[in-house]
């Protein structure tokens, strides 16, 4: 059928099927900001206006909006120029990802036209529909109240850095707090640290205009010529075997181009998880199995025509199974009896795979004997964390082609482009060189994108049709069959001497992998490293069997086994303290590490190449001043008061207050590399190539701010262009808190050469010694101020004079991992009658060390936040009993939305990380670790219920409450 | 899957259209278009009949069918909780496309809104290839057999009454586990429904609570949702009688 309707302001007619959505007709019709996040509308991400209204694009048929006026982010601004809203974007840092920026700003568009003075929660309402799982919708709000402002004709509060007067070893002044705004990045500076120009400066996002336009920038922007659509059938069981598969009926349906399964793809082995080479062990996947081991498992892979084609075709695959019994608990499939979920005779690299065992971790310092022996008290706690998903508003996608010189070409959402093509080529069985696989824009990865998860089907199905596939999960896919953070049950056991301090601690984890090893090595030690390194202990021991279940597959998820261990290890210490009677924070105070103690565990629990030899010590740590900081900002004071906790007006009502210390890594020393390469333009800006890949994280801004502040540029002088195995240096990828250090350090040394080629060649021309040129605003400067432009000496050196490429290439890879530290307080409302918990304020400060960005780095610490206090709160995949997901749809599956939220303030703590570029640590992860001990520690402050198990919802809390 | 898609200029074009078995009423299409396995073959789009609009006559409302959530939501003459409900029924961008009778159609078992309707005596009318006709939405929850080949063109309520409502739900705007809401009738006793206690929203008798057999999931199990509406409607019941003490 054909429509008419008008889309941005001209009149259109287009023609789509009856049962089309809009938002499928209107990227057909080339308006790519209307973006795909699941078909049943509740992620916004597709949203439009209509009439001027907002409206989901997913749930609407394009023939409903015949004779209506549509518009979308395309019709607000022409090239070259911005609008207001897009403006105020930009400056409050609101953009991440940008995937579902457009919509938002189309929500802003409707607000201030029918409203131009709105209040927060007004801005909060009209955003309620546009699901944002990067920002924590802080700096979206602002935004939009900005533009109204600036709309308004107002002039609007200043968002620059506040500079916070530090509390430790300090009689004040102390910055008043009244009066910030909300936004304004606070930042506590450390005297230390050299005064820089771009470095720690609130500069806009490289890639802002792209992002903030909706201009085609993601994987599902990206059309070949006669494209295939892609379809997996998936496993209806937890556990079968696949006696026959008849996919004959299916390649007779008309434009089905391909069907693969077991009977017809190679076997080859392979671990999906993103990980350096070699991959760690087992290796207890393929393509395609003739096993199934969890609802949601890959059985085949169709190519067809159309997507409906591709549909139509996996309902005629007959596929008979064979039932097997399925375990889905981790303690029960390590029993004996239980279904052995690998017993294929080609199975790799199992600790036990008869008992499910896949890997037995164990390290220790001294003997924990003795030191529970020397103790006063021993205290021991079990606790137990759920599974959870990323939930990336972009789902997985991956786009397959042969190029014109026959090398399979995958555009991929992946956080991982290097691992990827090289974990790929055993699989397709072509060499490395004949792959290449290019990133884009990512709409969010959060570590589910750090797996080689769906590139082997778009390859496999390429060579088998030598035609171009595209493959995007669905939302339900995308929860069931992607990947998801681990389940654990932790024990902790810990010996505390008279004093309060600690003589030994064990932590003991049962770690729930699902069916495939994929991250499970990698994560459990990092949960073991976490849990016994925030606190100085004379014996450690660490015991953690990785069981297989029948459950869809946990991988890497943001906080990689720190947010489990964390929730453990700081309820565990704050019941301790609650049993010894001592204040929670001085009890952590007496224990935890300060600079110069040493990482003892590392030593064992390292993934990299270590020398054995070298106790790693903490080299930088701002926590006192973040402990400080972040009591004063939430007002810790108010613990003491019981009134407080017991509001008159609301008699079932109870107030709390929880802390949590956290402390994380920064990359993974002696593995993790990142590569960069710079290179000078006739005008005197510069093309940056790195590995590294931004997810929405602003690394690709961080990166450009490091060489700026080198070669004496501003930031838009740098031109990004990231991770694309053909034209840019190896990354491992954005993983492990480690792009800002690696990556950054990479581009710091790149740049560095650079500054020494452009020196030599501006002492030339202003006839000066070397040592004497300082480079800044685009230009060399002698000591007497006379100047010679970067264009000049770009122009000298391309064309004049000796020419040469002014242009270096580095690397990097650390022998260290210095740790970030921080404080999360969180404040709860508990109705007591119902055990309803309310988290009212979340405040984290961090000692980042020096953050490259400030509003980049608070933005990663309040989207961080509101992640995870989903963990701990609300999210939850849950199933029945056969091992089928109830809630693979947000909704019944609960994230935070705009109109819902804590009060949310980061504050950044500076230390000088001398180790790292300018002085910086990671901030990327650390956000996920104290949110869910905190609230759990508020709630009992509230109630005196003290719950060993996320998350928080209303029934545990009540049911926790009866035992009080 | 949708193979046709009609929008009927009359009320009598759409009821001839939905003669055929396979055709099915779009209203806003928010639930309908989500759900490609449960969609008709016809969709008979009800958005040229003119059947949006909401008027008063003071102690009764009428609401036009294709009125949507946020045109009920911004209705100053609607009683203050009806629009609460219709508010947190969902977010921003489904309440511009969502409409009261499409909730009444697609009958979610948990809408906090079809919870509000029942508060307030709704009587749904209903255009049917005989005539017209009113059911009371208590009624047509129980068996929705009146909607097949019909259509909801308004829905009544009597708006009298002081009224409250509490829930419990894992965020604050999250669909409750249980929500109860309350009206004071005109002979001074509360009138109670909730959400999350049966397979729809229904009305409850505060001193019968444990009869309820709710329905378990993972969010609530029976017996927690049977202590939740009883704490709900105590406090709804004190809330609403206090008042008027």
């Amino acid at each position: 059928m054909n429509i008419t309707l008008t889309i941005n302001g001209s009149d259109c007619e287009l023609s789509c099927e009856p049962h089309d959505s809009l938002r499928k007709v209107l990227r057909s019709a080339g308006y790519y900001s209307v973006r795909y996040g699941s078909d049943t509308g509740e992620t916004g991400a597709a949203a439009v206006l209509l009439d001027g209204e907002l409206i989901s694009a997913d749930v609407m048929l394009a023939a409903q909006a015949q004779g209506h006026a549509i518009e979308t982010i395309e019709g607000l601004s022409t090239p070259g120029t911005l609008h207001p809203i897009q403006e105020a974007f930009i400056e409050t840092g609101a953009i991440q990802s940008g995937y579902s920026t457009p919509a938002t700003i189309l929500a802003a568009k409707a607000l201030i036209d029918r409203n131009p003075d709105p209040t927060e929660d007004e801005v909060r309402d009209a955003l309620s529909g546009i699901l944002d799982r990067e920002t924590g919708y802080l700096r979206p709000v602002h935004a939009v109240l900005r533009a109204a402002a600036v709309l308004r004709g107002e002039t609007p509060e200043s968002i620059d850095v506040v500079t916070l007067d530090p509390l430790v070893d300090s009689d004040g002044p102390h910055t008043d707090r009244d009066g910030i705004t909300e936004i304004a990045p606070r930042v506590v500076p450390s005297v230390d640290v050299p005064e820089t120009r771009i470095v720690g400066k609130p500069e806009t996002k490289v890639d802002a205009i792209k992002l903030v336009k909706g201009n085609p920038a993601f994987t599902d922007d990206v059309h070949v010529q006669g494209m295939l659509y892609a379809k997996v059938l998936y496993s209806p069981h937890a556990h079968a075997r696949i006696v026959s598969i008849d996919d004959s009926k299916a390649r007779a349906l008309p434009g089905v181009r391909a069907v693969l399964h077991h009977e017809n793809v190679p076997r080859v082995r392979y671990a999906s998880g993103g990980q350096s080479y070699p991959n760690p062990l087992p290796y207890d996947q393929v393509s395609f199995d003739d096993k199934v081991r969890y609802v949601g498992d890959r059985v085949a892979a169709v190519a067809a025509d159309t997507e409906e084609i591709a549909l139509a075709a996996l309902d005629l695959i007959d596929v008979e199974y064979e039932l097997l019994p399925a375990v889905f608990d981790e303690n029960e499939a390590i029993l004996d009896g239980a279904p052995v979920i690998h017993d294929e005779p080609d199975m790799e690299g199992a600790h036990d795979a008869s008992h499910n065992i896949v890997h037995h971790l164990k390290a220790d310092t001294k003997s924990v004997e003795d030191g529970f022996a020397a103790a006063d008290r021993v205290f021991e706690q079990t606790l137990r964390v759920h599974q959870v998903h990323a939930t990336p508003i972009e789902n997985h996608i991956a786009i397959a082609a042969w190029d014109s010189d026959e090398r399979m070409v995958i555009t991929s959402s992946t956080q991982v482009p290097f691992h990827v093509r090289r974990m790929l080529a055993p699989l397709i069985g072509l060499p490395a060189k004949q792959i290449r696989i290019i990133k884009p824009r990512i709409g969010g990865g959060f570590g589910v994108k750090q797996e080689m998860l769906i590139e082997d089907i778009v390859a496999h199905l390429t060579m088998a049709t030598g035609r171009p596939v595209r493959l995007e999960l669905t939302r339900e896919e995308e929860f069931r069959s992607s990947r998801t953070r681990h389940p654990q049950t932790v024990t902790f056991k810990t010996g505390v001497d008279a004093e309060g301090k600690l003589t030994a601690q064990e932590m003991r984890i049962v770690a729930n992998t699902g069916p495939y090893g994929s991250h499970g090595l990698t994560v459990q030690m990092v949960s073991g490293l976490r849990g016994l390194s925030s606190y100085n202990c004379p014996a450690k021991r660490f015991d953690c069997k990785v069981a297989y279940t029948n459950l869809p597959v946990p991988g890497a998820y943001r906080g990689y086994g720190a947010p489990q261990a964390l929730f453990a290890l700081e309820a565990h210490m704050e019941d301790i303290a609650d049993a010894l009677d001592m204040d929670p924070i001085e009890f952590r105070r007496l224990n935890w590490t300060n600079v110069g103690d040493p990482l003892d565990i590392a030593q064992q629990l390292g993934e990299g190449d270590q020398d054995a030899s070298v106790m790693p010590l903490v080299t930088s740590s701002g926590l006192e001043e973040a402990v400080a900081q972040g009591a004063r900002a939430i007002e810790w004071d108010r613990r003491n008061d019981p009134d407080w906790h017991t509001p008159a007006d609301r008699p079932h009502i109870r107030r709390g207050l929880g802390f949590a210390m956290m402390m994380h890594g920064t990359a993974i020393p002696g593995l993790d590399m990142g590569g960069a390469s710079l290179k000078i333009n006739d005008d005197g800006s510069f093309n940056l190539l790195i590995g590294a890949t931004d997810l929405g994280t602003g690394s690709d801004t961080v990166l450009a701010q490091i060489a700026a502040e080198v070669v004496g540029v501003g930031t838009d002088d740098i031109i990004v262009y990231a991770s694309d195995t053909d034209m840019t240096p190896f990354d491992t990828g954005a993983y492990a808190s480690s792009t800002t250090y690696i990556s950054g350090m990479a581009t710091k040394r790149a740049a560095d050469q650079v500054r020494e080629q452009i020196v030599a060649r501006a002492a030339l021309l202003l006839d000066t010694d070397e040592a004497s040129i300082d480079l800044h605003d685009s230009a060399a400067w002698a000591p007497d101020g006379r100047s010679v432009s970067l264009e000049t000496i770009a122009l000298s050196t391309l064309h004049q004079e000796g020419q040469h490429q002014i242009m270096a290439t580095a690397s990097y890879v650390s022998p260290e991992s210095p740790p970030p530290y921080a404080a999360q307080y969180a404040e709860v409302e508990v109705d007591v009658d119902t055990g309803q918990v309310t988290v009212t304020d979340l405040v984290m400060a961090v000692d980042c060390g020096v953050p490259i960005n400030p509003v980049t780095a608070s933005g990663q610490v309040e989207g961080g936040m509101t992640q995870a206090l989903g963990y701990g709160h609300c999210e939850e995949m849950a199933y029945d009993e056969d091992g089928r997901l109830l809630n693979p749809s947000f909704g019944p599956y609960k994230i935070y939305r705009a109109d819902e939220m804590p009060h949310l303030e980061a504050i950044l703590v500076q230390t000088m990380e001398e180790s790292g570029p300018f002085g910086a640590k990671a901030i990327a992860e650390i956000p996920k670790d104290g949110v869910a001990p905190a609230i759990r520690n508020a709630i009992a402050d509230a109630t005196g219920a003290r719950i060993t198990a996320i998350p928080f919802t209303p029934e545990r809390v009540w049911r926790a409450l009866q035992e009080v | 899957m949708i193979q046709t898609y009609a929008r009927p200029a009359t009320l009598q074009e759409a009821l001839d259209l939905l003669a055929d078995p396979h055709a099915a009423v779009l209203a806003g299409g928010t639930d309908l278009n989500g759900d490609a396995a449960g969609a008709p073959k016809i969709a008979v789009d009800l958005q040229d009949l003119g059947l949006s609009g909401i008027d008063t006559d003071g102690s009764t409302l009428r609401i036009g069918a294709m009125t949507t959530l946020q045109d009920l939501v911004d209705a100053t003459d609607a009683p203050s909780l009806l629009r609460e409900l219709a508010h947190r029924e969902a977010p921003s961008t489904i309440r511009n496309a969502a409409t009261v009778g499409g909730t009444i159609g697609s009958s979610d078992p948990e809408s906090e809104l079809l919870a509000g309707l029942l508060l307030f005596d709704a009587a749904v009318a209903l255009a049917t290839a005989t005539g017209s006709a009113e059911v009371r939405l208590d009624d047509l929850l129980d068996d929705p057999t009146a909607l097949v080949g019909s259509i909801i063109t308004s829905v009544t309520l009597s708006t009298s009454g002081a009224t409250a409502a509490d829930r419990t739900g894992r965020t604050p705007m999250d669909r409750p586990i249980v929500m109860v809401a309350g009206r004071l009738a005109s002979d001074g006793i509360a009138r109670l429904v909730a959400t999350g206690v049966a397979s729809r929203p229904v009305v409850i008798d505060p001193n019968r609570m444990d009869d309820l057999e709710p329905p378990a999931d993972f969010r609530g199990s029976s017996e927690y949702r049977r202590h939740l509406a009883g704490v709900l409607a105590d406090r709804i019941v004190e809330r609403l009688e206090g008042g008027r003490a």
